[in-house]
């Protein structure tokens, strides 16, 4: 028998077989359906349909630092500099084929959950035109906080979920198989406990795990979410992180961790390391954000699974109120004892970072630290500017170190 | 208050029909609820007696807005939150707002977060139209409304009121597409800055009085045919700020055919006059014209241009573009290559809301005008 695979190993055999499968999927019958990173993507797995996320390349060439002259592609076809630079990049990419990974496969349909945003909407959109492909929206009206209302928009939810089965079954000229789903939700179910249980070891002290773990450690649940590797996955990476925990070994050791910080929206993906090493200085490591919780879902293996599906997609905290956003956020500077936060106005995603300047005040009202506001572009670097972001951080943790100075000995 | 105004003073009040809606309420003893496009069934508020009133951005200066709403915010988004936060918040007991794109994605929340005091319910019709499930949804969300509204009024309407209200709209809508005959037909009877204010106003006040203006303006117009007009096909969401039409009227374009959210998409929406009002106002909304935020056949829009510019032999497309609206913005390259494909000559007009030199698009208008004749207008 060989030997275990630590997760890094892992997550790399999984992601080379996925991709092998998908780029033969052809070959082997199967269609190639894009997909949001959130939607419910458990009907595609269960389906035999295999997901591939626009998302997810375009962050692999937005870290590689190839936004800027991706996005410019996109531009000189007529596009934009604000929109989201994921669907730039990919745009670009179509176009001249640059991508630091091997690419993806060309898609055969398309289904775009705006639980997320409504930009995957209108960039599959374009990608539908280039081939005459079908587009599947599944709508997730915001989860305002009406109990009643609520009910509706799940049965609503319920219902397209079907009409997607039968979209699935059309353009497959296959039958549905509703046990399999079952199956598939049992492993979607237990990735996500998993996955959860690995976001919430940032709840020791020190923390093992910074965000940007949590960001490397997403990607298996974002494309293999309702697969037994999936699930494999995530328990090697608790058992490391455990391990970790056990040894008292932190991102930065005990006595150099000052300030446990929250971030507000995705990353800025092409400083990611820069960030991590720039904050560490200061004794600060980020900890978590609602962003990447996205995909710790809860689902009811109790209930009927198109009911449990539609109720964790319309949940998610981009499709939910802002007073709810707080309350999530809330949740996790008790949890996890965070002293500070950073919220990141970014210029790509409008859905999420709309509702950031009212989030920010109604946090700092409720926590009584300090926010630091930068604005930026989460991949096209034309729109950061290095020197600015580092005095405001800077600045911020004078603060910080100031509020500490003041706040007199327990 | 508006039921006797003259063609000359509906610009004027369209541009700002606030003063006169302060005036009518306070008379009246009415409350006004505000709502932003697209599609919000102002039937509903109307059968509750209470005005209904579009918010469509303002062109005064920004001075909130901006903390909650950054610059690559749409201006329409903006101002609007702006109109109410520093100018007109004080008219209006609660908005009713609609979730379209992803800068709306939030907007209710904002709005709710920001006028505590007042009712602000979000109206959540579907993002997709092309399957069962939109038609069952966007009548929960109007019976939805309707039960949100009587909770907070405390009152509580029947099939007749709403009934009413959908017949004065009607009304409204019809005699809105006589005028736009007319004036298709005889642009030196009525500008186009004109006509599109008239359908603006009508948005915003009270439909009743202004059906009255409508019919009066009808019955003393001397149609007059004019010379030299372009005929030309306006597509886009909405057209502000309203200096624009004047920069029309100047070139001598004869707008005869929209896709306006603020044009035609609204006057088409007239809903069956069937007995059954939630149906027939779900019946109209099944049947709306194309709105980019809302996910169809993609190829619709395209259609809808292509046929609208067959139909009536405009000589060009005019596409209003609004800054920062992605919506539009994901659409417009593959549009603007179909179109030309067609051999649909088409301009389109970088708009925001907080524009006070329009020179450049003047410059850029008849430019494009130029081109297209070989020569001057
Ligand atoms: S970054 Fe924001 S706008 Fe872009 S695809 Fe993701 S959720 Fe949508
Ligand atoms: S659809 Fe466009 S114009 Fe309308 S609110 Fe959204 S971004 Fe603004």
């Amino acid at each position: 028998m060989s030997e275990k695979l630590n997760s890094k190993q892992l997550s790399k055999k999984i992601t080379d077989e996925y991709m092998e499968d998908a780029f033969r999927a052809h070959e082997n019958g199967k269609l190639i359906g894009y997909s949001t990173a959130i939607s419910p993507v458990e009907l595609f797995v269960a389906h035999d349909i295999v997901p591939i996320y626009p998302e997810n390349h375009a962050v692999a060439n937005l870290t590689a630092k190839k936004g800027a002259q991706l996005c410019s592609i996109t531009e000189n076809l007529g596009y934009t500099s604000h929109l989201c630079a994921y669907a730039r990049s990919d745009l670009a990419y179509r176009e001249s084929g640059i991508t630091v990974t091997k690419g993806i496969p060309e898609p055969d349909l398309f289904l775009a959950c705006n639980a997320q945003c409504f930009t995957l909407t209108k960039w599959f959109q374009v990608l539908a035109r280039k081939g005459n492909l079908p587009v599947f929206v599944f709508d997730t009206p915001e989860y305002i906080m009406n109990k009643k209302a609520r009910e509706e928009i799940v049965k609503y939810c319920v219902l397209q979920l079907k009409e997607l089965i039968g979209f699935l079954e059309e353009v497959t000229k296959k039958r549905f198989d509703y046990d399999r789903l079952k199956e598939v939700m049992k492993y979607s179910a237990q990735s996500s406990i998993l996955y959860k249980k690995f976001l919430d070891m940032a709840q020791y002290k020190p923390s093992p795990i910074s965000i940007f773990d949590a960001l490397i450690g997403m990607a298996i649940a974002v494309y293999r979410r309702g697969t037994p590797e999936c699930v494999e996955y995530y328990q090697t990476l608790c058992d490391e992180i455990q391990e970790k925990v056990d040894q008292g070994i932190g991102v930065l050791p005990k006595e150099k961790e000052k300030y446990r910080l929250y971030w507000e929206n995705l990353p800025v993906w092409f400083k990611f390391s820069d960030h991590a090493k720039l904050l560490g200085s200061y004794g600060g490591v980020i900890l978590t954000s609602l962003y990447v919780h996205a995909w710790s879902f809860e689902f009811d293996l109790d209930k009927d699974p198109l009911v449990t599906l539609a109720e964790n997609y319309v949940s998610r905290f981009s499709n939910s109120t802002i007073e709810d956003r707080v309350d999530m956020a809330m949740g996790y500077f008790k949890k996890y004892s965070m002293n500070g936060m950073i919220m990141f106005m970014n210029r790509s995603c409008k859905a999420v970072s709309f509702a950031v300047p009212t989030l920010k005040d109604i946090l700092v009202k409720r926590t009584g630290i300090p926010a630091l506001v930068f604005e930026s572009d989460m991949g096209d670097q034309r729109f950061y500017a290095e020197s600015q972001v580092r005095t405001r951080i800077e600045a911020y943790f004078e603060t910080l170190d100031r509020l500490q100075a003041d706040k007199p000995a327990a | 208050m508006w039921e006797d105004l003259s063609l000359k003073q509906i610009p004027e009040y369209a541009k700002d029909p606030y003063p006169s809606i302060r005036k009518w309420i306070k008379e009246k003893g009415k409350k006004a609820v505000g709502s932003t496009i697209a599609d919000v069934p102002e039937e509903i508020i109307y059968a509750f007696d209470f005005l209904p009133v579009s918010l469509i951005g303002t062109d005064k200066p920004l001075k909130k807005a901006p903390s909650r709403l950054p610059d690559n915010a749409c201006s329409l988004a903006r101002s609007n939150l702006e109109l109410a936060l520093s100018y007109e918040g004080d008219l209006f007991d609660g908005f009713v707002l609609p979730q379209v794109c992803d800068t709306t994605q939030h907007l209710s929340d904002i709005w709710r977060i920001s006028f505590p005091g007042k009712y602000v319910e979000s109206y959540l019709a579907p993002r997709q139209v092309d399957r069962p499930s939109a038609r069952y949804w966007v009548k929960e969300e109007i019976e939805r409304l309707i039960a949100s509204l009587s909770n907070w009024s405390g009152k509580s309407i029947n099939d007749k009121a709403l009934n009413d209200a959908i017949a004065i709209t009607n009304e409204n809508k019809r005699l809105l597409q006589e005028m736009y005959e007319i004036k298709k037909k005889n642009p030196g009877t009525i500008t186009n800055k004109q006509f599109f204010s008239m359908v603006k106003l009508a948005m915003q006040v009270d439909k009743a009085e202004f059906n009255k203006t409508l019919k009066n303006i009808k019955a003393s117009l001397k149609p007059k045919k004019g010379k030299n007009y372009t005929d030309v096909i306006l597509v886009g969401i909405t057209c502000d700020p309203p200096e624009v039409y004047d920069i029309f009227d100047e070139a001598k374009l004869n707008v005869i055919g929209d896709t306006l959210v603020t044009g035609s998409r609204y006057l088409q929406g007239i809903a069956p006059q069937n007995g059954n009002p939630v149906e027939a106002l779900t019946e109209r909304h099944m049947k709306n014209g194309f709105f980019s935020p809302i996910h169809d056949n993609v190829y619709k829009h395209f259609e809808e241009v292509k046929a609208l510019y067959k139909a009536t032999g405009a000589k060009a497309i005019i596409y209003v573009h609004i800054e920062f609206c992605e919506s539009q913005e994901y659409d417009l390259p593959d549009l603007k290559k179909m179109i030309r494909q067609e051999g649909m000559p088409m301009h389109i007009l970088d708009t925001e809301y907080q524009t006070v030199s329009l020179s450049h698009l003047r410059t850029r208008l008849q430019a494009f005008f130029e081109s297209l004749k070989g020569g001057s207008l």
